[in-house]
């Protein structure tokens, strides 16, 4: 079987999971927390990234989730934890998704296209998820320096126009903005359930534990400086710049004789997000499949309905956009750090060895 | 063999075929095909305000004919009358069978009556439109802003691209025009200073001026015929032809216009900004004669002080070379670029002059033109709450101006 490296995971922990809070997330940031809008995703980074620290701590074990739940609490609650983990990455995967499709529609397109113009991501979503978890290591490996690219030239290409001024003064939205800021953001924070789903398929290598946080708190740096630049640039208006990483470099000077050429930039960070999107389907149809086992036709068959769930609920949630987010982001946003910070921290407390089978 | 092999690696055939797909749905943007015949791609939009709401005069490009030998772009404008601006671009659409499209609208401008309101209620339909580019230059226009864009151009077939050749970068660096755009002005706006500028439009005729009649423009689109309020620019015709002169500003305060810079203030606050780079302005010799200094140099900016009272300190460091006497010199005088003493200080007094009369039409207006009350704001929030309310009308002016030649 396949395992995802040190490289490839650290290329995803570094450069492919910021991308994914760098379309949306800032300008609704900046609606909660105002020009604190930095402190909600420090904390979310320390907290994740300590998160991070632990289920790496576990990967050292070399089971899988399933395995290690089902040493200490035996199978029936193995299988019910792990398919409630599932649920819940399809339900987070939800979000993510049409965030992904209305960036599309409103930054690639001229006038709204019909959802046929989405429609090829949902079989290649099926085929992904069709695919061991593990199989991703090789595309980090690609998408990893794309990100890092794309993320480079927009920040690049939007210094000149920002005013870091505006971030100033500290502390002016007070705790309830900054708290209001943090809870509200935590549906864009699950990358560590990703990798408790991972768990057994990493090759582990001594100091990946630190060594992973670390390249995901430095990920998380390099999300605040976009952030910091977004906030500078539009400052006020930033709650009304929906596609946050699509908006900074338009004012580049160079622009006006060049054209687009921001564009390159914002292609290869769009690209990369169409992988970080279907990855929570993935881990979910994961979970589901160590509970049942890797049979035949079931990866095909789970890959099918999952996608196939998603297009009947993007079909019914076309233009209830802002509905779907307020009601993950603002009304359930406490679901999320049960999952993504207390579930992981848990496991730490799971039984180390496999019990002895008599 | 061959089919167990084909389909191994059918799986992956599979997976860049799809990935192919994505890439062309996501980002072929639909070919960004336009179809002109119905589409109205919106090059500039004029507002003003009515008894009933507002009027939206629409500049749309149009195809300009077969003849490749002519150059530019033909144009129509269009204009419309409703309650909301939204309503005068639907009008467009129900008058003219035309879908409005803002992608390529590079130009605002506002009538003054209609500045002298809140502009947001006019610029929030271009602020929510997902389509609409932020950098969008605004203006403001005497009189009218549908006699300015259907104002026949002088330099360029259609009003709009002449009169956004005034706000090019080149055009800043000169001085003569303080440009903004859509988000610029809004922050100004939505910021804690609530106040903001943009470039004051005139149109003058230029006399004797002849305009050979350009066979694809003006004939084709439909726009005129469509609309009894339509015309067509770059046709010739009985009209004056215009240039178009932008170095006036108009300062604003809570989005209604309440001043006008004249030239020599819009220069200086130019060189507070630090902007200019080739921009001329004139010194008088002892003799009281003119003479045009050109900045090479420019250093500016504006700092509020509040150790005690309230100070503004507003400082302008150039370097300057002589560039053109209003009286005859000898050749050894031309080949000096060297600045006298004298007119250093003439030069100085000059500007000197223009920031404290700047500065004086800022705080008569209530426009917060340097974002003092921003600047308080970040730097202690105490502070600010404290005088808010009183700046920047309590502020004490501390100008300083250094001029030196080029050596």
């Amino acid at each position: 079987m396949n395992k995802i490296s040190a490289r490839q995971l650290y290329f995803f922990l570094a450069c492919v999971a910021p991308i994914g809070k760098l379309v949306i997330m800032p300008s609704r940031l900046a609606v909660y927390s105002g020009n604190d809008l930095l402190l909600p995703v420090l904390f979310h980074y320390l907290i994740q990234a300590a998160v991070i620290f632990a289920v790496l701590l576990l990967a050292k074990r070399g089971m899988s989730l399933f395995e290690m739940l089902e040493n200490s609490l035996g199978k029936i609650a193995a299988s019910c934890i792990v398919l409630l983990l599932s649920a819940f990455l399809l339900f987070a995967a939800f979000l993510p998704l049409i965030e992904q499709k209305v960036f599309v529609q409103g930054t690639f397109y001229d006038t709204i296209p019909s959802l046929v113009a989405f429609a090829p991501f949902f079989p290649l979503a099926a085929y992904l998820c069709s695919k061991p978890l593990s199989s991703y290591g090789r595309t980090w490996d690609l998408l990893g320096p794309i990100a890092l690219v794309g993320l480079v030239g927009i920040l690049l290409l939007s210094f000149t126009e920002t005013d870091l001024g505006a971030l100033l003064p500290v502390g002016s939205s007070g705790a309830k903005g900054i708290l209001s800021g943090t809870g509200y953001t935590f549906c864009w924070f699950f990358d560590s359930l990703f990798l408790l789903f991972l768990l057994g398929k990493i090759d582990y290598q001594k100091g990946m534990a630190w060594k992973g946080a670390l390249f995901y708190f430095l990920g998380g740096l390099a999300a605040i400086l976009f952030i910091a630049v977004f906030y500078g640039i539009f400052q006020e208006t930033a709650i009304n710049q929906l596609f946050a990483f699509a908006k900074t470099s338009v004012f580049f000077s160079g622009i006006t004789v060049l054209g687009r050429v921001d564009f390159i930039f914002i292609y290869a960070l769009a690209f990369v997000l169409i992988f970080y999107c279907t990855l929570p389907l993935q881990a979910g149809v994961e979970g589901i499949l160590q509970v049942f086992g890797r049979k035949r036709y079931l990866p095909t068959i789970l890959a099918v309905a999952v996608t196939g769930l998603l297009v009947v609920l993007m079909i019914v949630f076309d233009y209830r956009f802002g509905q779907v987010m307020h009601f993950v982001s603002e009304k359930v946003f406490w679901i999320f750090p049960v999952f993504t910070v207390a579930v992981p921290l848990l496991c730490l407390f799971l039984r180390r060895k496999p019990v002895e089978s008599a | 063999m061959k089919a167990r092999k084909f389909l191994k690696t059918l799986p992956m055939k599979f997976y860049l075929l799809l990935l192919g797909l994505i890439l062309f749905s996501f980002f072929s943007n639909d070919f960004g095909l336009v179809d002109i015949q119905k589409t109205a791609v919106i090059l500039a939009a004029g507002i003003d305000k009515t008894e009933e709401g507002f009027s939206l005069t629409a500049q749309i490009a149009v195809p300009k004919g077969s003849d490749r030998s002519q150059g530019g772009t033909s144009s129509v404008d269009i204009e419309s009358e409703g309650a909301t601006v939204s309503d005068c671009v639907s009008n467009i659409f129900s008058e003219t069978g035309w879908v409005p499209k803002l992608v390529f609208i590079n130009l605002i401008v506002i009538g003054e009556e209609a500045a002298k309101e809140d502009v947001i209620s006019y610029l929030n339909y271009f602020m929510r439109n997902e389509y609409m580019n932020d950098s969008c230059y605004l203006a403001v226009c005497e009189g009218k802003a549908h006699d300015l864009l259907t104002s026949k151009s002088a330099t360029d077939d259609t009003s709009a691209l002449a009169i956004q050749k005034l706000f090019s970068n080149a055009a800043e660096k000169t001085g003569k025009v303080m440009p903004n755009n859509l988000k610029d002005f809004s922050i100004g706006y939505y910021g804690v200073s609530k106040s903001g500028y943009l470039p004051y439009l005139r149109s003058q005729s230029q006399k004797g001026a002849e305009h050979s009649p350009s066979p694809g423009t003006g004939e084709s689109g439909g726009g005129s015929s469509s609309s009894s309020s339509g015309s067509s620019s770059g046709a010739s015709g009985d009209k004056d032809e215009k240039v178009y002169i932008a170095e006036e500003t108009a300062l604003f305060s809570e989005g209604k216009l309440v001043a006008i810079l004249p030239r020599e203030q819009t220069l200086a606050f130019s060189m507070l900004s630090g902007n200019i780079v080739s921009g001329t302005f004139n010194a008088k010799e002892k003799d009281g004669k003119a003479v045009t200094l050109a900045v090479i140099e420019n250093k500016g900016g504006v700092s509020l002080d509040m150790s005690g009272a309230p100070r503004v300190k507003m400082q302008i460091d150039l370097t300057v070379r002589l560039c053109c006497r209003g009286t005859t010199a000898p050749i050894e005088d031309i080949s000096e670029d060297d600045v006298s003493e004298e007119l250093l200080e003439s030069a100085k007094e000059v500007l000197s002059q223009y920031v404290a009369d700047l500065w004086e039409t800022g705080k008569k207006s209530g426009c917060d033109l340097f974002h003092l009350r921003r600047d308080l704001y970040r730097a202690s929030l105490k502070k600010y709450k404290e005088w808010k309310d009183f700046l920047p009308e309590v502020a004490e002016p501390e100008i300083k101006t250094e001029v030196k030649s080029l050596k």
